[in-house]
């Protein structure tokens, strides 16, 4: 699997340079942009060379066997090139040429063609009708028609993180990519599988377990093996968060019992979810505004969660919105009581704690009372900034939480657009509706309830550790 | 059960799906598929075959009154809507006029079950799917005429844990009708349990069955029980 996203050489097989060619989009960004070290090579017709990379009239020709095969030519010239690279020994092959299953029979023929040649040789391919794949730290893509000079592209690759999304759709890819780079996550793989006719969806479940990543995202049409899914996300020790759309074809069921008629195959979906521990997700956000409840924050270990606004609207909304969700607004201890009111200026003691114009202390003080208390799992803080020191505080929030091992999520009742500056010139994971973050809680307590009933530990220290390696990167200065 | 018991009964089971499928049967009759699914755990009525007038009335004796007479055969699917059965029959008399109607409809019948009268108001339904991505599937909701209109069901892919069990028995929507209602115990959901788990393993073992339809499953003092249920068999393997 790693050569796919690190190879030593790569050939691009249908590069040339007539005009909009495609694969010549894939050879200058290797070359120009990610300023890609290792051989290059083009096939083409006309044996030309495109962007400095040597150009062969034949796969055959080539001076050595790459790890990689990118083919991008008409889907009927695909089979015959699977063939020379079987024969040239080539191993990994990615198929970015559409009209295979998708394009009626002829192209289910050439697919049978490909499926023997692989079988064969011990080949795996990615595809037909995909991207290939991004790997950050490698600074390696395969992705075609991307234009380097955009600038979150650019920055994908300058602030390596922890997330990697395998994405059945380009344009999918680049929402999630591009709103990234306007949060604090960063990426580390993106893999674009397409009709999946060899490696799916759960291969790469099992791959991201040891790669560095901490949170796997997906974004799926649909499902290429049912159980095998289950499988690699009930093995899973990271979150695995899918956005999932269009119900998988009904097979030919008889009418006459209820059950066939109620089987509606998203519900059926649904539950595999739930029982191997998967996080459906509910739109196509949270597939770029959860992750970072996982990265930099704790799990929330139990459903009780304690509000603290200084504004008290908002302890009403999201009390809605808590309930909804299944987490519990904690009764707030009589112990914890007597502290907050000691704390000063508060005007409700009980949850949602709301307080007035208060120093800077009175805040730092409630989060540690309401953290350290026995009867709190987790905090959902509502806090507008409308002092620049309330910022600092949370800073201080970020420690605690580590500290005593219990998550917040954070939301600021600010203009979103203010709400995304802080968060990112700060670098405090911030939330940008009170929806979100108790979206945020929830999910998270999802987690940790499905690792327990797999038996699993969370390692929050290894991902820490692999947190500490992220510097703080230009990409957030670029923002502000 | 000893382990021999359970093989006997695996081996009825086997029996009967074997027989099916190589007479070239759709489905199994209702007698047929209630012998199934009480392999696979699922409590079902106390019910006899019987081939002559004097043997239904001897059996609704055993049985006790008041019995149900259903005509029986694989190919009567829609028993109601044929006019193939006769609940509420309080007597020798009743029962003996019920038995002469069924044969009198001229429907070829493998036999007239006679089985005791269940009264209860909760009724809830169990079923196996196949989905073409997840395989076998088991669906526990509210069941009865209404199932279909008010589509309170859940699912899981077999096989199921009794956690798995316990989890979509609370999910459908009408969840407090496990609760004690109108003067009736709450629900056994150990029995619940037991029922799905095991026809998720039906749907494991047993490829030759398509779907399962166990509808209704009345709720007597707590004890739900299978009134009606419904095998399909895969067709194509015949």
């Amino acid at each position: 699997m790693e050569k796919f996203f690190d190879p030593k050489s790569v050939v691009v097989i249908g590069a040339s340079n007539s005009s909009l060619n495609l694969g010549a989009t894939i050879c200058n960004m290797l070359k120009d942009y990610l300023h890609y070290t290792r051989p290059v090579y083009v096939v083409n017709s006309k044996g030309e060379m495109v962007n400095g990379c040597p150009g062969f009239s034949s796969v055959l020709d080539l001076p050595e066997t790459p790890d990689l095969a990118v083919i991008i030519v008409a889907a009927r010239h695909v089979p015959g090139i699977v063939k020379d690279c079987a024969k040239k020994g080539i191993k990994r092959i990615v198929i970015e040429s559409a009209g295979f299953a998708e394009g009626g029979r002829d192209g289910a023929a050439m697919q049978c063609e490909i499926d023997e040649v692989i079988k064969a040789n011990g080949i795996r391919i990615m595809g037909p009708n995909c991207l290939g794949t991004l790997s950050t730290r490698n600074k390696f893509c395969s992705f075609y028609g991307v234009n380097p000079s955009l600038v979150e592209m650019n920055q994908i690759f300058e602030a390596p993180g922890n997330i990697s999304y395998t994405i059945q759709s380009g344009g999918v890819a680049v929402l999630v990519m591009e709103s990234l780079y306007y949060d604090l996550v960063g990426i580390n793989k993106v893999v674009s599988i397409g009709n999946k006719c060899d490696v799916d969806e759960a291969d790469f479940i099992d791959y991201f377990q040891k790669d560095g990543t901490q949170v796997i995202g997906m974004y799926l049409e649909n499902v290429a093996d049912g159980r095998k899914l289950m499988e690699a996300a009930k093995r899973s020790r990271k979150p695995i968060l899918m956005f999932k759309v269009g119900r998988t074809r009904e097979g030919a069921m008889a009418a006459i019992s209820h059950t066939a008629g109620m089987a509606n195959n998203d519900l059926i979906f649904d539950s595999a979810c739930k029982q191997s521990g998967i996080i459906r997700l509910k739109s196509i956000n949270e597939l770029h505004s959860l992750p970072k409840m996982f990265t930099e924050m704790p799990l929330l270990k139990g459903n009780r969660v304690a509000m603290f606004t200084n504004s008290g609207a908002f302890g009403s909304i999201a009390a809605d919105l808590l309930v909804e969700a299944g987490l519990q607004m904690v009764p707030l201890s009589s112990q914890t009581q007597d502290k907050l009111k000691k704390a000063g200026q508060v005007f409700n003691v009980k949850n949602p704690v709301d307080i007035g114009p208060a120093p800077p202390q009175t805040y730092l003080d409630i989060f540690e009372i309401l953290l350290s208390a026995d009867e709190v799992d987790g905090l959902l803080p509502l806090l507008s900034v409308w002092q620049t020191f309330v910022i600092d505080t949370l800073h201080e929030l970020l420690k605690m939480c580590k500290h005593y091992d219990k998550p917040a999520a954070i939301y600021t009742p600010n203009a979103v657009a203010k709400s995304i500056a802080i968060r990112a010139k700060h670098r405090i994971p911030i939330f940008e509706t009170p929806e979100e973050a108790v979206r945020a809680l929830s999910v998270s307590h999802m987690f940790n309830e499905s690792l327990l009933k797999r038996g699993y530990i969370y390692d929050y220290a290894e991902c820490e550790t692999m947190d500490d390696d992220r510097t703080i990167t230009s990409k957030m200065e670029a923002v502000l | 059960m000893t382990t021999g018991n359970v093989l006997k009964k695996e081996k009825e089971m086997s029996k009967i799906l074997f027989n099916a499928v190589q007479s070239g049967q759709q489905a199994l009759s209702e007698y047929e598929s209630k012998r199934i699914v009480a392999g696979a755990n699922v409590p079902i009525t106390r019910e006899v075959m019987v081939h002559s007038r004097q043997e239904a009335v001897d059996q609704a004796v055993k049985i006790g009154f008041p019995a149900v007479l259903k005509g029986s055969s694989p190919t009567l699917t829609h028993k109601t809507e044929m006019g193939m059965i006769r609940v509420n029959l309080k007597n020798k008399q009743d029962v003996a006029q019920a038995y002469d109607e069924l044969m009198d409809k001229g429907i070829n019948l493998d036999g007239i079950l006679i089985q005791e009268m269940v009264k209860g108001n909760r009724e809830f339904v169990i079923g196996l799917t196949r989905d073409p991505q997840f395989g076998p599937c088991v669906m526990f909701g509210i069941g009865g005429i209404f199932t279909e209109a008010l589509k309170d069901v859940s699912f899981r892919v077999a096989p199921l844990t009794d956690e798995d069990a316990r989890e979509m028995i609370h999910e459908i929507r009408a969840v407090k009708l496990l609760d004690a209602f109108r003067g009736e115990s709450a629900v056994d959901e150990d029995v619940l349990v037991k029922a799905l788990v095991g026809i998720g393993e039906l749907g494991m073992t047993h490829d030759e069955i398509a779907e399962i339809d166990i509808n209704p499953l009345i709720v007597t003092e707590g004890k739900p029980v299978a009134v009606d249920a419904l095998v399909i068999l895969e067709t194509h393997r015949a």
